[in-house]
């Protein structure tokens, strides 16, 4: 690394972050030491407070000095040089910041601190200040590990985003960086193309948020495991909980939204490892949430609370991890690059699963000797290896001896549940969500078994999950419908079976007046019994919870719209399931293409039925439509191809109907990436994605009217000849050669070949080159079809092996431009949207209730 | 809590159970000797594009059947016929996965995964 600063360097930015970053890191471990003296010592709660303080303070000076360097393209710094650049709009300058691994580490921990001021503010006359924020400091101390880039024997603490251009590692050789003045003459390389738009600007925010506040629940869990008080924390815990629940909620759907809108996966949840990742703890965030409610109001699920909280945390860490390694590799379309900090991102995942389990046990010879153990087997993993066997054996231990702390010491209820009491079900539908989240954390780890057990499994397909959930969100739906109308401690079954018999018996008649025509009428035989019977059931327990939920709001809340928050939320979650349901399942594609060829005699896993070929200027028939491609513009780095849609009018005559313009961005950094457009209707939306297409402007006015090199073909009668537009069969051979024209000596014979073209909208056109013999002379006559600029010439006979030799040219602007494309509609979409909405909106009114609850109780 | 537990742990078994029947249909990796021997078992093949054998893509005929030869990790080379559209880059690709099975001496595949160079290969820097 040379020391010699090249003319402009501003030196002073990166010494200032680099200064903040270093006093991030130990003013929250200062601030961790202080707290754990303070729950012994009053007197270090002071000085433990202004540490926090301090790192918050520096938190945001990190924040500021970043965005200054970006703002201002301070280009010698390897951040700004790679997400930023100065042609591009400011507007973007957030998503910049969050582009990189480093930024999106700073925008986490930004959230931890404002959530963590909010709370050390919330907490400050009760017993749970001091434990609370001991442990939110320590998550701290390792978040803010993360952009430290310093090394310890040669392995790398974090990544730091105040490294200069010129002493990163993939940049320091680059020449240019030699020349004294390279900055004036440097411009960045700007943020991928593919990430300029808004959603990047409001999603990576709010999913970070969302992880964010999965931390509150999970301090005050270690907390409680920590002073031994596995209640209290609980009522204080709840609102933040549901308030995790909805950002991160929130957080998850827009990734769907942000990939149906803008990105081809064909549709808005292709359970990607990265997707999957933040909705498994979002699943044990609202398990923890319900459990933490039967809790509040008739105690007891004590330590599934504890286990849900910690868990959907650790989820967050666990999903940090699987996305952030590399260990994915190309089992995710989200390109996530390997910053090498594999090692360390596993490490805090261990700490934090030692930690739990430390304060969970309360026999002081098995704790100290468990951490011995944990410390001694990691020094001995780090120097000797067997890191695997290690790993698993050491997390096996830690099941068992959750399990026996859980057996000897945790305090358990007396009397079980009864069977018609609301907590029972409420319960039951915690942990049918959680065992659902297992189920996807095992499916979507599939590249991490492999490396541990050296297995070669490849990662599922989207179907696969989508059969494997079914069943489960029938349980939980069908849980979300009738458990509201359930009293705690126990209902009087009558009314039980009164109020809900109603709202069953119209949804299964809804129900099933939709899922006959929907799945068993239909011919296509696309669906098992499987899928035939589950749709059907979820169908009428989606419904089922709309209208259980109305009518619980309506008839026992009397429409009070303050306790409305559970019953709106539930409603909501009905909609978007039966919106995923019904989209997913009747997605039908318009785009069936021509093929000849069909493949179905290799399984129903190929289906050449996909994509539509779409000629420049030729209008097909396609579903009820009838489509035109029209027309192909470049603006900037995004090629749009514009395709009209006619339907039918009164008269039967195709109509204009829309356009869309489904584009490929002939993205710098990655390629031709094609980006869908969507017409939206009420009722349904009709997506398109370009799969291929010549990307090149000038190669239409570039092509003459003139003819190509003629190509020989040999054949026989009924071969087929391929034209870039038609197929050309051989049809038959006509001559002129009866008796009495072969009586004459000097006679001219002529022999016609009819040849019949077909072109790809199914006309028929016919030609019929002649091959003339006069006097012993063979003289071809050529022919030709304009419509579809082919021209033959019928030039020899070979009487020996029966065939004759044609030779075909082609007009070269023939060879249209065209584009291939898929078009699906999706039915129903808008109620997965409506769904979302309802069910932020319920969730955001449960947490005022939550909180106004409170509120009274301290006053 | 009895009457939960033994419902859990019955969920649970189920799921277990379910999970051991379903790897057995899962997808492995594998490579073309591996996917010939058992043509009715989807497999993922990893492997590189062989170049120097032509490749056939003719939408006017079938847009979502794409032919080219693909080379697996144990240097096998096979013809390979792809069920969609040819991907847009192709050429470019440094690694492919194929997801498909093996029927006759052909690799027929319903999906494919690319693997394109990364960032770091533009760092070609623009200089005014």
């Amino acid at each position: 690394m040379q020391l010699i600063n090249q003319i402009g360097e501003r030196i002073w930015l990166g010494s200032l972050g680099n200064a903040l970053v270093v006093l991030s890191f130990v003013a929250a471990l200062l601030s961790f030491i202080a707290y754990l003296f303070s729950s012994k010592d009053i007197a270090f709660k002071k000085l433990a407070s202004l540490a926090f303080s301090v790192h918050a303070i520096s938190v945001i000076g990190i924040i500021a000095t970043l965005f200054f360097m970006l703002f201002n393209h301070y280009f010698e710094y390897q951040y700004a040089f790679q997400h930023s650049s100065k042609t591009m709009n400011m507007k973007f300058i957030f998503s910049c910041f969050w582009e990189g691994q480093e930024g999106s580490f700073l925008i986490w921990t930004f959230w931890n601190v404002l959530l963590g001021l909010i709370l050390r503010y919330q907490l400050k006359s009760t017993e749970w200040q001091i434990p609370v924020m001991a442990i939110f400091a320590l998550v701290q101390v390792f978040l803010a590990s993360m952009i430290l880039g310093v090394y310890i024997f040669d392995y790398k603490i974090g990544s730091n985003p105040f490294l200069l251009l010129r002493e990163h590692s993939d940049y320091k050789n680059l020449p240019f960086l030699q020349i004294q003045n390279y900055l004036q003459k440097i411009d960045g390389r700007g943020l991928n193309p593919l990430l300029m738009n808004y959603w990047m600007t409001i999603h990576p925010p709010t999913l970070f948020l969302g992880f964010a506040s999965t931390l509150v629940p999970f301090v005050f869990a270690i907390a409680g495991l920590w002073k031994k008080n596995y209640t209290k924390w609980q009522v204080l815990a709840l609102p933040w909980t549901f308030f995790g629940v909805l950002i991160l909620g929130v957080g998850v759907l827009m990734g769907g939204a942000w990939a149906y809108e803008a990105l081809s996966f064909g549709g808005f949840w292709a359970w990607d490892p990265v997707e999957n990742s933040s909705l498994v703890p979002w699943l044990v965030l609202v398990g923890a949430g319900h459990t933490m409610l039967i809790n509040k109001n008739k105690g007891g699920s004590l330590f599934t609370t504890h286990l849900l909280s910690i868990a959907s945390f650790l989820l967050v860490l666990y999903s940090t991890f699987l996305t952030r390694s590399g260990v994915l590799g190309s089992a995710s379309v989200h390109a996530f690059t390997d910053l090498g900090m594999t090692g360390q991102l596993v490490l805090y995942v261990l700490t934090f699963i030692f930690i739990s389990v430390f304060l969970l046990i309360n026999d002081k010879l098995i704790k100290v000797s468990y951490a011995v153990v944990s410390i001694l087997i990691l020094f001995f993993s780090i120097l000797y290896g067997y890191k695997k066997i290690i790993l698993l054996l050491w997390m096996a231990a830690n099941i068992v001896l959750t399990a026996y702390c859980y057996k000897k010491d945790f305090p358990k209820q007396k009397n079980e549940e009864e069977l018609y009491s609301r907590e029972f079900w409420m319960f039951l539908g915690s942990l049918v969500l959680v065992i659902s989240a297992l189920v996807i954390t095992y499916f979507t780890s599939i590249p991490v078994l492999n490396k541990l057990f050296a297995t070669q499994y490849a990662p599922p397909k989207v179907m696969f999950y989508n059969d494997w959930m079914l069943p489960f969100a029938i349980i939980i739906i069908a849980l979300v419908a009738a458990s509201q109308f359930l009293k705690y401690k126990k209902t009087n079954v009558k009314s039980f079976l009164k109020s809900i018999l109603r709202p069953l018996f119209l949804a299964i008649a809804i129900g099933l007046c939709g899922a006959i025509p929907l799945y068993f009428i239909e011919i296509s035989g696309q669906y098992s019994w499987y899928h035939k019977i589950g749709f059907t059931l979820l169908l009428i327990a989606s419904i089922f919870a709309v209208f259980a939920n109305a009518a619980y709001w309506a008839a026992i809340l009397k429409g009070n719209m303050k306790k409305a928050g559970a019953s709106v939320a539930h409603i909501g979650f009905a909609l978007l399931i039966i919106g995923a349901l019904i989209s997913m399942s009747k997605k039908v594609t318009l785009s069936k293409n021509t093929a000849q060829r069909k493949v179905s005699g290799l399984g129903k896993d190929f289906d050449d039925n996909k994509s539509i070929l779409l000629t420049l200027g030729d209008t097909l028939p396609m579903g009820p439509y009838l489509v035109s491609y029209r027309k192909k513009e470049r603006i900037g780095i995004d090629v749009y191809f514009e395709v009209d849609y006619f339907s039918p009018d009164e008269n039967g005559k195709p109509k204009y109907n829309f356009t869309l313009k489904p584009h490929v961005q002939d993205n710098p950094r990655m390629g031709k990436a094609p980006e869908p457009d969507t017409k939206h209707y009420l009722n349904r939306d009709i997506y398109t994605h370009v799969t291929y297409a010549d990307l090149n402007i000038d190669t239409i006015a570039n092509k003459s009217n003139a003819f190509g090199n003629a190509k020989n073909y040999v054949g026989h009668m009924g071969d087929t000849i391929f034209s870039s537009n038609a197929l050309i069969i051989i049809d038959s051979l006509k001559s002129n050669l009866t008796r009495e024209n072969y009586l004459k000596s000097d006679s001219l014979i002529e022999i016609t070949a009819l040849l019949r073209a077909k072109n790809v909208n199914g006309e028929t056109f016919y030609a019929r080159p002649k091959y003339v013999i006069q006097n012993s002379i063979a003289i071809p006559k050529e022919d030709s079809i304009s419509a579809l600029g082919l021209k033959f010439v019928f030039w020899k006979i070979n009487p020996e092996e029966g065939s004759v030799e044609i030779t075909m040219s082609e007009k070269l602007n023939n060879t249209r431009d065209f584009i291939v494309m898929e078009a699906h509609v999706f039915p129903f979409i808008n109620i997965l949207w409506i769904g979302c909405l309802v069910m932020a909106f319920g969730t955001g009114i449960s947490i005022l209730e939550r909180i106004r609850i409170l509120r009274m109780k301290h006053d | 809590m009895k009457k939960l537990q033994i419902i859990g742990i019955i969920i649970i078994a189920v799921a277990v159970g379910a999970i051991f029947v379903s790897l057995k249909n899962t997808s492995t990796y594998a490579n073309f000797t591996e996917a010939s021997e058992n043509p009715d078992h989807e497999y993922h093949v990893v492997g590189k594009l062989d170049k120097s054998v032509e490749q056939i893509y003719n939408p006017t005929i079938n847009p979502d059947e794409f032919t080219f030869s693909m080379t697996d990790n144990n240097a096998k080379t096979k013809r390979v016929v792809l069920h969609k559209s040819k991907p847009q880059d192709f050429d470019k690709s440094e690694q492919i996965v194929l997801i498909g099975k093996m029927k006759g001496d052909e690799f027929h595949a319903n999906d494919i995964l690319m693997k394109c160079p990364s960032k770091y290969s533009d760092n070609k820097i623009q200089t005014n």
